[in-house]
This record gives structure tokens, sequence and C-alpha cells, in this order.
């Protein structure tokens, strides 16, 4: 064991980034079909499993996904929406059309061939085109035919014509009806519009259930292993999101309490809030009693609050006592900038009464700032793309350090139609001839 | 041919197997971001054995909100737990190292969430254990990863510094008030998914050449990956990305609305048949045809989607929310209350799909709770069983796993390196226990199902 090199430095030689595209790929004997449409969380789940390897055939109508278009302000950059650019990663994208039945029978024979099926058409469409999962397990049991909608593919609203958008999941989930600022006493909605039910800017509510398929398929994959079989899986994008509501459903069910907004403080912990401080606000998080203690000290509270008297952190959980000592917090946190109190709680943890136990302390950034910290920048996260189409681009990536199989982005993103030629020469030995007649008749 | 694939699924969940059946999991975890993921993969059938430090365990048993526990249990722990064995194991102690040790030996996987180098410093870190596991997966979580600036300062990290760190609160505000911390804990939930996600390649590759490997992950990276657009904006722009309340401004119209009744509805309508519907429910079909909305990109511009907004935001304050929703199933555009958590709870749509899942536990009792979200229509993942105190499977782990004897199962309480639980709420087993429900026993090395 070569134990006399510092682990992180041995570790990084390993793992850094950087070195990934000189090894394999974990996923790259998988073939994977995306049908997704009008839905960021297919294109998310197929993008998971394209940056571990596998070959993703992205397959859109001839005129492109309306996804494409869901972009901030209508901003486009060399033709493309910001969002479909950042996660159109590594997939080879192919058109085809569904609606025409040359289309179809294209698809059943890639179905042939794949591993993986993706789709996000309401329920029933697929069936309704022939290539359901009952239809096409016919043609390759061994596929894992994976639909991501709203409301799922059974239950009583999985015959609902609504679609499936980012902002209905989370507010279907049960987490943004909990999740905002509290309305001031006296104050109405038209007054402070912005004490309201609040929803996640980023779309989590379609990142987060992408995900989860993702991880589903893998699971099914392995059992494929075993079995031979493969099987169908379903997500309803609501669902996904509320699994992650870590104590409202058992607190409503032992208790009969709905989780209510409770501003940037936390209802279940404490130390465990957003305080303001002379240049913004920080993170605070003492989830230990000693946490707790080394705050106060640090701010030089440690005898007045009578800090060596604690003896349990879970009454200061409690609601009234949250609401008493927040205030008191803050006063302390105002006098401070980000910088100071965060450089304090890394002195505390040296030299503290209580070293090396110190509270969290950590600076509430905009993303402009997160871009710039050169801790993430190092670590690979924004390291720019040089993508043959689209030019050098920042895109997250790299968030899984991996000794043997890393992740990478290859590229962000393609063109509709961009990889036509190549694709159905391969999976199905159409030429040159071939794919002008099919374009002609409007079926790629 | 929906019937045919899920007809029944909910009853059917019982009888089918698991997909990740035989696969053995060891997890030295505390809080979310941690326990989480084998949680993931315990729902999907892996045999998760939880290791905690004795009398007190994981200090996510005291996350309780506003002070109440739920059957004695802290309800983020409960949530974050299940089908798992616990064992009480405190590292610290060399005859531990050894018993670690010998189950990592037999083990698949393993994941920790403790600062960068601890494991290793007591001597189980990775450098360790793949000397007696060369195929071991070993996933380590945590703020800021092994390496890099952060993670030499040895910074302490929490979901809520992650959401702070990563800009993800910023974009989750209104404009003009102070960034807005989430009522959940994300980065640490997308943390943990995010590294099974890795986990499960990683087997998958190990399937195929039998090779295993080291896998480690920051929360605030994680959390910055779903931020998308954010990114290549900034890199084109030059400006800061802003928030934009309930506004999607990706997408329009999308957003939150005040509805006649005090409710709040939301609403998306962006595609072409969609936004006509919309304007038709709302009696004013000619909008749809207007050049400032007639198609997605121009509706997007900043005016523009302010004027709609506005005419959509009039309009909702006329209706009711279950009004909006009526007429978004006609006229097919999306629309849904804002749902609390008694809405999702009591919805017979999540009831008859199983996601409302009945947990029949034998020492916290009947219950619901939220099932995992993949319906597999040959392999339904489930909650079997619930949390249990410290330490409490640990003759089960040593006798069934490892095939020690009653008497080496002693000497390792008495050195301190097997422990259980302390007598304070949370920790210890719930009021009532009879001293056997839920136990697991070893039977002539055949695991018996738990009870």
């Amino acid at each position: 064991m070569d134990k006399e090199q510092a682990w992180s430095d041995w570790i990084k030689e390993r793992d850094d980034p950087g070195t990934a595209h000189t090894k394999p790929e974990a996923l790259d004997d998988i073939t994977v079909l995306d049908l997704s449409y009008k839905s960021f969380a297919g294109c998310y789940c197929s993008s998971m499993l394209a940056e571990f390897g596998a070959e993703v055939l992205r397959i859109e109508p001839p005129e492109g996904d309306f996804i494409r278009t869901c972009t901030p302000y209508g901003m486009l950059y060399k033709g493309e929406g910001l969002n479909y650019l950042t996660e159109g990663r590594n997939k080879l994208h192919i058109t085809l059309d569904l609606e025409k039945p040359e289309g179809r029978e294209i698809v059943k024979s890639l179905a042939s061939k794949a591993d993986v099926l993706i789709e996000t058409y309401r329920p029933g469409v697929m069936d309704g085109w022939g290539i359901g999962y009952e239809q096409l397990k016919k043609i390759n049991p061994k596929l894992i035919f994976a639909s991501i909608t709203g409301y799922g593919q059974f239950g009583p609203m999985s015959r609902s014509r609504m679609p499936d958008y980012d902002n209905i999941a989370q507010a279907r989930s049960g987490i943004q009806s909990g999740t905002g600022e509290v309305m001031p006493e006296g104050k109405s909605y038209d007054e402070c519009p912005w004490a309201v039910p609040t929803k996640a800017g980023p779309w989590i509510g379609w990142a987060q259930p992408g995900t989860f398929m993702a991880v589903g398929i893998m699971a099914a994959l392995y059992w494929r292993w075993t079995t031979g079989e493969g099987q169908a899986l379903d997500v309803a994008t609501a669902e996904a999101y509320a699994r992650f509501d870590d104590f409202a459903a058992l607190w409503y069910e032992g208790a009969g309490v709905a989780a209510e907004r409770f501003g940037s403080l936390d209802t279940a912990a404490w130390l465990y809030c957003f305080a303001p401080t002379r240049d913004g606000a920080v993170f605070l998080g003492g989830l230990r009693l000693e946490m707790w203690q080394a705050f106060a000290d640090m701010v030089g509270k440690w005898d007045e609050w009578g800090a060596a008297d604690w003896t349990n952190l879970t009454v200061f959980t409690e609601k009234e006592q949250q609401l008493k000592w927040a205030p008191l917090v803050f006063a302390e946190t105002r006098k401070y900038t980000n910088e100071e109190l965060v450089n304090m709680s890394i002195e505390y943890a040296r030299k503290g009464r209580l070293a090396p136990i110190t509270p969290v302390v950590a600076p509430v950034c905009s993303p402009e700032e997160a871009m710039k910290d050169a801790n993430w920048f190092d670590r690979g996260i924004f390291t720019p793309v040089k993508d043959p189409v689209y030019g050098e681009l920042i895109v997250a990536q790299a968030q899984h350090k991996m000794s043997e199989t890393p992740v990478r982005t290859k590229w962000v993103c393609r063109p509709v139609g961009y990889d036509n030629a190549p694709v159905y020469q391969k999976y199905m030995g159409f030429g040159p001839s071939k794919l002008k007649k099919l374009k002609g008749a409007g079926i790629i | 041919m929906a019937e045919k694939t899920w007809g029944n699924y909910k009853e059917k969940k019982r009888s089918r197997p698991l997909p990740l059946k035989g696969i053995r999991v060891l997890e030295v975890c505390t809080l979310i971001l941690g326990p989480s993921g084998p949680g993931f993969l315990a729902m999907m059938g892996a045999e998760v054995i939880k290791c905690e430090i004795p009398p007190m365990g994981d200090t996510c048993r005291d996350m309780t909100p506003f002070g109440y526990l739920f059957k004695g249990c802290g309800p983020v722990f409960t949530h974050n737990n299940p089908n798992k064995y616990w064992l009480g194991l405190d590292l610290h102690k060399p005859e531990a190292k050894k018993v670690f040790l010998e189950l990592a030996a037999n083990s698949d996987i393993i994941e920790e969430n403790l600062r960068p180098g601890v494991m290793e410093s007591w001597n189980v870190g990775y450098r360790q254990i793949k000397e007696v596991n060369p195929g071991i997966i070993y996933l380590a979580k945590n703020g800021f990863g092994q390496w890099g600036k952060y993670a030499a300062e040895n910074r302490p990290s929490n979901d809520g510094a992650s959401q702070g760190f990563s800009g993800y609160a910023w974009m989750s505000s209104f404009p003009g008030q102070p960034p807005l911390k989430s009522r959940i804990y994300p980065c640490d939930d997308y943390g943990g998914l995010m590294g099974e996600m890795a986990v499960l390649a990683a087997l998958h590759y190990r399937k195929r050449t039998g090779k295993g490997q080291y896998i480690e992950l920051s929360q605030s990276e994680n959390i910055m990956r779903t931020m998308s657009w954010v990114w290549p904006y900034q890199q084109i722009t030059g400006k800061t990305a802003m928030p934009a309340g309930n506004r999607d401004v990706s997408i329009c119209p999308a957003d939150t609305f005040y509805c006649a009744d005090g409710a709040f509805v939301a609403i998306a309508a962006p595609a072409p048949e969609e936004f006509g519907g919309l304007c038709k429910a709302m009696g004013r079909p000619g909008l749809a045809k207007e050049p400032r909305f007639k198609d997605h990109l121009t509706r997007l511009k900043e005016d523009n989607a302010a004027e709609i907004l506005k005419i959509i935001a009039d309009w909702a304050r006329t209706r009711t929310a279950e009004e909006i929703e009526e007429m978004a199933e006609k006229h097919g555009f999306a629309a849904s209350r804002v749902y609390t958590v008694k809405d999702v709870t009591e919805d017979g749509h999540f009831q008859e799909r199983g996601f409302i899942t009945a947990v029949d536990d034998p020492l916290l009792g009947q219950y619901r709770s939220y099932e995992f979200p993949v319906m597999m229509s040959k392999t339904p993942p489930k909650v079997k069983w619930s949390v249990r105190a410290v330490g409490f499977d640990n003759e089960y782990v040593m006798a069934h796993h490892l095939g020690k004897s009653e008497e080496e199962i002693k000497q390792l309480y008495q050195c301190g390196a097997l422990g259980k639980w302390a007598d304070v709420p949370g920790r210890r087993p719930p009021d009532g226990w009879d001293g056997k429900a839920g136990l697991n026993v070893a039977e002539d090395g055949k695991e018996k199902e738990q009870r």
C-alpha cells in the first residue's frame, strides 16, 4: 500500500476529471433511444446515461423538439436555446416523424437493437402508434422501456390531457407550498406578493425525476444481467420530486400538521438558517449542540447567552424558540461581512474553546460568484467544453469524480438531425440516396 | 395496454422480486446526503448495513419539525432510512475496524459522508479496503469532495451551505428579496440520488470487467448541474443570472397565480396548442394570434412575457383554483393547485398508484409513507420496514454475516467495538417495544425474512 502519499494527493491523481479522456466508460456497451418530447426530464435522463458512455440516439421530429425553444428570455446562442444546449451532451441527434407509419417502422427496427427506450408522451400515445411497451417487447424482450410523465402510466389522473412542466410538478409535490417567506403580520398578497408559496428557480421538477429514472434504468439493467428480461418503468414527475420532502409526510401522518412556510429558518433543525450580514447573507449550520454553542462563542455571546448551560438542542428547534433566537443571532451576523464570518468559523475550528468543532458558515452566493469561485473551477465543474458546433462553452459537468470510469462531457449539443447520416447508416444501413428519399417524404 | 403492464401493480408488489437483490452495501453515513442514497438502494432490494457510532448514532435522529418525533423517531431520519440493517459499531476501536474490514471483504458497495481522509485515518479508507476487496465500489459524499481548496481547509458543510454556495437559493427567490432557503434539503437529497447513479454505473462496469472503483462527489457540485442555462448564460452575456420568483423565464407562460378563493395555482401553456387553449379558457382566443404572443420565442421576451403574465394573473383572480384546473383539463394546458402535504397524502391518484404506500412495521406500526418513485413493472421497489434503534441488528449481522459465536460477540461488546442505543428519544426503540418484535434471527446460516 502506497501509504506514504497524502490521501488527497493520491486520490486526486486518480479521479481528477482532467484525466477522464484517458479512461474507459462504464456504459459504452449500452444503446439508448431517447424519444422524449417537450420534456427536459427525458433529456436530462438520457444525459445521465450518455455521460457514463452510453450511445444515446436522440430522436426528434423533423422540425426539432419544442423543448429547444424553452430558453431564458427567448435567448438563442448559435441558433440554440440555452437549456437544451446544456443537456444535448454526448448524444447523437437524429430526426424521425412518428406520426407516419414509416417512421414507426424505423423506431421498431431501432428498438430491436436497443437496450433502453426513454419516452415522455402522454400515456397511450406510444401504444396508439403501435410502439408501446407491450408491442416493442414482442420485438425485443430485453428492452427497458422508460416513461416519464406528469401523472404516470396508471391511476385516474394518467388519463389527463394536461402536459407535464417543471413548475406544475413543483406545485403538485407539496414542497412549493411550504417554501417561501411568511406573510408579515397585517399585510396582504397585494402588498407582499413575494410572501407566497415559492418554487425552486432551477428545473428541479424535471432534472430530479429524470435522474430518478436514470437510477431506475440502471437497476433494471442490473436485474437484466441475471434474468435476461427487460421491463417497463414509470416515473411521474410530481411523485418523484415529492419523495425529496424529507419530513412533511410523516409529520402530517403522525400529527396532522401540514408544513407551512418558515422563511429561511428551518422547520426541522436549529441552528440551520440563512442570516443577514453586512454585505449579503450566510448560511449558518449547527446540527449538534456543540456547534450551536461554538457559534455563540464565536460571536462572543458564550456567557451572555448562557451557552455553557445548554444541554439539549431539540428545544431550540421548537417554533417559539426559533422565533426568539433568530433575531438575536441576526443582530450578531449583521455586524460582519460574509467573508469575515466564514473566516471566523475557520479560525474557530483551529483555536476556539470547542475546536475543532465549529459552526458551518457559508456565503449565500450569486451564481456568478459561484462560477468565479476557483474551488469549483479547479475541480473541473466549469471547464469549458470545446464543442465542434458551438465553440467553447461552459456547462456544469464532472459532478462525479471516479477513479476508473469517470463521466465526461464530449460535446454539449447538436443541431436537429445533425447525426442522421452516420446513425441511419450504422443502424439501418440507409445510404445517402435512401436518406434523401426519406427526407423528401418528410419521414426524417 | 397500460392495464396489461400496470394492472394491480400495488397488489403484485408484494410477491415480485426486487431488482438489486444480492447486492450488499455498507454505509457509514449521517444526516441526509449520506443515508438517502443507500436508502434508495435498500428500497430496490439491496441489503444495506448501516453502521452508526453507538450509543447516539446518526445526528439525523435529532431532526424533528418543531421538536416532533414520529412514533418515537425523527421523521427526516425515518424517511431516509427504510429497509436497513442496524449495526452499532465504534470505528474508533481497533476491534471494530477489524469487524468493518471483515464486512467490507464481503460487500459490493461502501458509502460514507465523512470529511475527507477521516475513514483513512481510522484505517478503513479506500486504500485499506481495496486490499481486502479489490472489486469494492466506494462512494464518498460531502460538501467539497476529497481535494481542492475547501476540502483542504476541512470545512464542514450542510445542505443549506450548498444552497448558498451554488447559487441555487439565489435563483429560487423573488427579485429584490433576499435569497430564500428551500424547506426541503435539495442538495443533500439530490447528491444522494446522483451518488447512486454513479454507483450503479460502476456496478455495471464491474459486471463487465470485475473492476471496482472509487467515487467522490460534492453536494454543491451536484446541485449546480440542475441549474442548466445559468452557466452558459453567464458566460455568453457576462451578466449574473437573476431570480424571477415563481415565474419560469424559460417557459412562457409558466407561473404561479393567486386565485379568487385565496388558493394558488401553477399554470403552464407554452406550446402552440396549449397557449391557444389557455387563451380560449380566458375567453380571449384572439390573444394567441397577436404578434407579441404569436410564438414561444417571441412570447418569452421580457416585455411580452410580463404582459401575458399580467393578463393571466388578472384573470386568475376571478376564478377559483379548482375552476382553473377544470379548464386546463378541458382545453389541454397544464394547471395544478399548489398542493400541501395533506393534498398529496390524501390524493386518490397518488394512493391508487401506491406512491402513498401503507407501511406495516413491527415496531412503528401502521402508517402511510411516500414510496420509491420509480415504478418497475417486474421488480417494484418498496418500503418494507422502518428505522431501528442504534445497534438493533448487531447480533444478527455478527452471527449471520460473519459467523461470530456468542462468546466473540460478547467480547466485542466488552471492548466497546459493538454497542447499542442510548436511552434517549430517537435513539432507543419506540415505547412499548416487547424486546423481540422486528429482530432478525439467523438460523443455520440461512437468512430469515424480516418479521
